[in-house]
């Protein structure tokens, strides 16, 4: 009963942070209450749903599959290590003959792309970002998570809650770190200096460095609007258009203005260049921080050595108060085709690829960020500054599920707008009447 | 007066060599650069300076030594894939093509005007949309994910280009012709025996742009090659190395392979310059 | 006017009259086309209405075989002794039972509502499975197969009641049908054109016009991000899409997109168009000018361009013209040497002047050289007799270039231009990889300041998922390119005297 109750505050906990930015699935606090409540009864229900640990069920849910031949998707920085992970599966059921299980490389980024153009060719079992799940589960092409409650213990709260669209887990919890967080070289931005966008330019301007945030970009642009209180809240009935909390103009208004004018006050310093130019900053000695995604943790890491430093997002000042950055934040699942010809086989081995023993492996290997409770707790996380740091962000982000197909190009163009020469921070009017317009194109409205 | 005619003809030449000078750096020092840096050892993608402080052979070497069945990026695969595509297309597309412009130019039936009409403006619709078609229609017969479904969409389209052909098959007299009817010959023999080996310059240019399309194209052929990274061209290859998770790691690879894709096609342009000059000449003079 | 009171004007009342003349012939070309258009249509109902009282009337004459041709393909051949086309014949009407039956006839028959089965799913065991229902792109792609086939066979059938009706008259007078070879070496000869067309026809049947149809009637549904095959179907909804292209309504932003963007792609296409053609020839004329030394190595430096493909070099370019990219380098790096601070120009994506210029400069860059090649083989087939005649006149070179080389550039490569002209309206590449559509505006739905018409369709069909709204225009520009060119070329010099060389 004690664990019921830690997973309930849990998720109110994870309710509370997430408060605003409604996690995926229309956000409504009265499914997720009736979701949690499900996997508490459902106690019982998890042992009904014959599983043996965290990593393998009892064989005899493949039911009457065998010879079994399946596809799965892998990134390919961890193509290896899932051709490992293979391997123990099938060596996990030894009653089993596996005719041949094929890995091959997709980019998660992608994967969902690909899915969607022809399900059948598709891999059986692949990995995918959280923004995909709604357009994938529109298509009908996932197939429901068959170990919901078993899954929804194992994994944080916030993870199977952005997996469900309408209260169904679709998805296996892969990982819990697909955002972006600041990294900058210590040698430029103290420490202590790192928590303050203002201390962070002035420290890159006086070392003559620059700092780089990708403000064309929609997916990191839309952090003006989300610390500005624009925040998303899931799709509307229609399951296309994108749905905003209501926010406060004036309040709104007023930090775009105060980004706006920290943009053209360093410029030079604060520039606007695709992420991929960071490392590259780095290594040069042209860069003093930045803000970079998850991804390019190992290239950042080596082009800096020692002096590679991570942190959450900065503060910004508006009119006073120092207002933390909101970013948008994903995780990575694992996803099962619906039109897979082997669908109990596909649903093992995605339960056992999501496994606490795979997401350990990964979180060694390859540092990404589990999203396994127990695996959360491990020295490998919980020593590892860039997870910590990943980790603070994450609690301070909109979650990168149910994000209509009209978001990115907009959020984008609010960024340019902002850095943009010819904008007068001072305008507030223009802001205004930009905001307005970046939610209607984004609502794709007239 | 003789003499300021030299001189004034001097400073005008002059001034042309300079001009040409200096454009021919603007047109070249975009390659300069792409060749400098792939030999660039520091950095991964910028440097705040034009020329590479140390040099290396390493990105030639990992393009290579990096590949195998499993990994990712598999250059010299996708190096041979395309040269493949590229061989296969360019027959099959330098058949369709002088066939039909010999057809146009030569011969005489009811609805050519209208044939050549409709496939002039075909070749107008703007693409995209029409590949995902293209992918489901070769999946129903069975060819998706396969080189052999490139080489059909790159030559499947060529019969429509053929206006340059045809203006120059339109140049050769027609006496020609009709000298070899007297004698006998068919329509058949006429193309083969005496149209076709008049016509080196525009069966290079047909060869010449049938060869570079594989190369350049890396939307349709990702959309039908799907997960099937071996059977990758370079094009979509090198696209790939260019996409947010691999630049970091293998963006001076690229460069190197862009290097090593341009080697092939301008070896061949170069000395096919000649020819391929002579027939876009006579043939867009008609077409 | 005549050609002496012609003679007699001076160069800018010349060019006038001509630019005149050239305006007033426009209306006519473009009355022209649509009469032959609508002369078109007119035939094609008097033909079909011919080929219908045909139909009847050869089945009143025919005799027992040709009246079973009606149903059987081929029975009349058959019985008069032309075995291999009879046997053809049936075997097309084998197969189209066949492929009806098997394949095609499913898709047909939901033609008209594109799918009403949605798909759902069933658990089965721990999984649930999802049952796939009707896929409307699927039935909407296989109905056009089969509406293509059907329109094949017809053609078939109708030529096998023909033939069986010929063949009967032939043996009415006696006559023995050809034998085999004899049709055969036809083929290499009286009907040879059929035998060169028939493969490139086919394959671009299959591969253009098959997948051309699927899209243009893509236009006329709903296929969009909220109507996804497979899960969702979509439907036909008559000319909405066209109708939100055309909504100039003030807030409407799909309208108003389509409009600014379609007075960009018009500018840029002019603009693009002529800057390579102008500076084209400029540079072809340096180096072919008498005198020039090297001809070979300048022509080599220009066309190194032409054999590095173009993704590849416009990526490069996106990354030299970026903030820290090679170029800002190399002008911080100038800025230096007279004492200056670094220089941090935004090429793309700043103003929309300065990103247009840089797209224009760029596909300069690009298309000169191409111009460069064509030009010089044309400079070089200049008749010499001509320059002769004007040295003998005693005519400077400058006079000799105005009145020579100039027009005689200008009659030869008009063609080229218009094609460039239609190329440049469909120039994905430029954009796509240089500039990706930026600056970007609050202003448009889903494009930016550089994008032309192809590269919002491709963003509206890859981003957004809006497949109906890029579909529709598509068509429009296909419309527009296509009107220009047939104007163009039916009125076009070499079209006209086709058979000047002959």
């Amino acid at each position: 009963m004690k664990k019921i109750l830690a997973i309930l505050l849990a998720g109110m906990i994870t309710a509370t942070a997430l408060a605003g930015c409604g996690g995926g699935n229309g956000g409504s606090s009265s499914t997720d209450s009736k979701s949690d409540a499900s996997s508490g009864s459902g106690s019982t229900d998890a042992s009904a749903e014959k599983v043996v640990d965290a990593n393998t069920v009892d064989p005899e849910l493949f039911g009457d599959e065998d010879n079994i031949s399946l596809k799965v998707w892998a990134p390919s920085q961890a193509l290896e290590l899932v051709k490992k992970q293979v391997e123990d599966f099938k060596a996990a059921y030894p009653t089993k003959t596996f005719t041949n299980i094929e890995v091959s490389a997709m980019a998660e980024a992608e994967s969902g792309t690909q899915v969607l153009n022809d399900a059948s060719a598709a891999a059986d079992v692949f990995g995918f970002a959280s923004d995909h799940l709604n357009k994938l589960v529109d298509a009908k092409v996932l197939s429901e998570v068959a170990f919901v409650n078993t899954v929804s213990e194992m994994n944080a709260p916030e993870t199977v809650e952005a997996g469900k669209i309408k209260g169904t887990l679709y998805a296996y919890p892969e990982t819990n770190d697909n955002g972006y967080y600041l990294v900058y070289d210590k040698t430029v931005v103290s420490e202590d200096k790192a928590g303050k966008l203002e201390d962070i330019l002035a420290a890159c301007k006086d070392a003559g460095k620059k700092f780089i945030f990708d403000c064309g970009n929609g997916y990191y642009a839309c952090t003006y609007a989300f610390t500005a209180g624009v925040k998303i809240d899931g799709l509307e009935e229609d399951g296309v258009t994108q749905k905003f909390v209501q926010y406060d103009e004036n309040e709104a208004v007023k930090t775009l203005q105060a980004f706006s004018r920290l943009m053209h006050e360093y410029k030079g310093t604060f520039t606007s260049l695709d992420v991929a130019q960071i490392a590259s900053g780095f290594s040069t000695g042209t860069l003093g921080a930045g803000v970079d995604g998850s991804w390019n943790t190992n290239a950042d890491q080596k082009a800096l050595g020692d002096n590679f430093g991570a942190a959450k997002l900065p503060t910004i000042n508006v009119d006073g108060t120092d207002k933390q950055l909101i970013s948008l934040f994903g995780y990575k699942y694992i996803g099962v085709n619906a039109a897979s010809k082997f669908p109990a086989s596909a649903q093992i081995l995605a339960y056992y690829l999501h496994g606490e023993k795979c997401q350990e492996q990964r979180a060694e290997e390859l540092g990404w960020g589990p999203s396994n409770k127990n695996v959360q707790g491990k020295p490998v996380i919980t020593d590892n500054p860039i997870q910590q740091a990943i980790k603070q962000q994450s609690e301070n982000a909109c979650v990168q599920v149910n994000i209509a197909p009209t978001f990115w190009n907009p959020m984008g163009n609010l960024g340019n707008k902002l850095i943009a020469d010819e904008t007068d921070p001072e305008d507030a009017e223009y802001f205004s009447k930009l905001l307005k317009d970046t939610v209607a194109n984004v609502r794709d409205e007239g | 007066m003789i003499k300021s005619y030299k001189a004034r003809r001097i400073i005008s030449n002059g001034l042309i060599y300079l001009l040409l000078a200096i454009m021919g750096i603007i047109w070249v020092s975009p390659f300069a650069y792409l060749l400098m840096h792939s030999f660039r050892l520091e950095s991964t993608i910028a440097v705040p300076y034009l020329v590479p402080q140390e040099w290396t052979f390493q990105n030639y070497i990992d393009l290579f030594a990096g590949a195998g069945s499993s990994s990712a990026i598999n250059f010299p695969r996708w190096f041979l894939n395309t040269f493949v595509v590229a061989c296969f297309s360019c027959v099959i597309s330098t058949i369709s093509v002088l066939a039909v412009a010999y057809t146009f130019s030569r011969l005489r039936f009811s609805a050519r005007k209208k044939l050549m009409n409709v496939a002039m403006i075909l070749g107008m619709f703007p693409g995209f949309m029409t590949m995902i078609a293209i992918y489901y229609l070769l999946k129903a017969m069975g060819l998706n994910q396969n080189l052999i479904a490139l080489v059909i969409c790159y030559s499947s389209g060529a019969g429509l280009g053929f206006q340059i052909s045809k203006g120059f098959f339109d140049t050769i007299p027609r006496a020609l012709d009709e000298a070899a009817t007297i004698d006998g010959a068919t329509k058949n023999q006429i193309f083969w025996r005496i149209i076709l080996p008049m016509s080196k310059p525009i069966v290079v240019y047909t060869v010449l742009t049938a060869f570079i399309g594989p190369w350049c194209d890396f939307i349709l052929a990702k959309i039908i090659m799907g997960d099937k990274r071996e059977l990758y061209t370079v094009a979509i290859g090198l696209q790939s190395m260019t996409s947010a998770e691999f630049i970091n790691e293998y963006y001076k690879q690229f460069l190197a392979g862009s290097v090593l894709v341009a080697i092939p096609i301008t070896t061949l342009f170069l000395i096919m310059q000649r020819y391929y000059v002579e027939g876009v000449t006579a043939g867009g003079v008609k077409g | 006017m005549t050609y002496v009171e012609y003679k007699m004007l001076n160069p800018m009342q010349k060019f006038g009259y001509k630019a005149k003349k050239f305006l007033v012939s426009v209306p006519k070309a473009i009355g022209r086309f649509f009469k032959a258009i609508g002369l078109g249509i007119v035939n094609f109902f008097k033909a079909f209405a011919k080929g219908i009282k045909n139909y009847g009337s050869t089945f009143v004459k025919g005799d027992w075989a040709t009246k079973l041709s009606y149903l059987i393909f081929g029975i009349g051949d058959l019985s008069k002794g032309k075995i291999y086309k009879g046997i053809l014949y049936f075997l097309v009407e084998v197969f189209y039972i066949f492929y009806m039956v098997s394949f095609g006839g499913q898709y047909i028959a939901k033609f008209g509502t594109l799918g009403t089965v949605e798909t759902h799913t069933e658990k089965v065991g721990i999984v649930s499975k999802t049952v796939f229902g009707d896929n409307s792109m699927l039935i909407l792609l296989y109905s056009v197969v089969t509406i293509v086939i059907t329109v094949v066979v017809f053609a078939v059938y109708i030529s096998n009641i023909k033939d069986a009706y010929k063949h009967q008259v032939m043996r009415e007078n006696g006559e023995k049908p050809t034998s085999f070879s004899h049709d055969m070496k036809e083929f290499l000869d009286g009907k040879y054109h059929i035998t060169l067309l028939s493969f490139p026809v086919l394959m671009i049947c299959v591969f253009n016009i098959l997948p051309l149809i699927f899209m243009i009637l893509i236009a006329f549904t709903n296929y969009d991000k909220a109507h996804m095959p497979p899960g969702t179907l979509f439907t036909w909804v008559g000319m909405d899409n066209f109708g939100s292209l055309f909504n100039l309504v003030e807030g409407a932003k799909k309208g108003k997109t389509f409009i600014e963007l379609t007075e960009w792609t018009i500018l840029w296409a002019i603009l693009a168009t002529f800057s390579n053609y102008i500076l084209g020839m400029i540079v072809a004329l340096m180096i072919n000018k008498k005198g020039i030394k090297l001809k070979a190595l300048w022509r080599t430096l220009f066309v190194i361009t032409i054999a590095v493909p173009q993704f590849v070099s416009l990526l490069l370019m996106n990354q030299m013209l970026q903030t820290n990219g090679a170029l800002n380098v190399l002008l911080s790096d100038i800025s230096k040497m007279f004492g200056g601070g670094p220089v941090e120009i935004q090429f793309l994506n700043s103003t929309t002047l300065m990103a247009r210029a840089t797209v224009v400069i760029v596909n300069c860059w690009v298309g000169i050289p191409y111009t460069i090649l064509s030009m010089s083989g044309i400079l070089m087939n200049i008749p010499e007799d001509l320059y002769e005649s004007a040295r003998i006149d005693g005519a400077s070179p400058v006079k000799t270039f105005t009145a020579i080389t100039l027009p005689y550039m200008i009659f030869v490569t008009t063609p080229q231009l218009i094609t460039q002209f239609v190329g440049n309206i469909n120039n994905f590449n430029v954009i796509y990889l240089l500039t990706g559509g930026g600056p970007t505006t609050q202003d448009y739905y889903q494009a930016g300041r550089t994008d032309i018409l192809v590269t919002w369709l491709f963003t509206l069909s890859m981003t957004s998922q809006d497949y109906g709204l890029a579909a529709a225009i598509g068509i429009l520009v296909f419309i527009v390119c296509a009107t220009i060119s047939l104007i163009v070329y039916n009125n076009s010099k070499s079209m006209k005297d086709e058979e000047a060389f002959s």
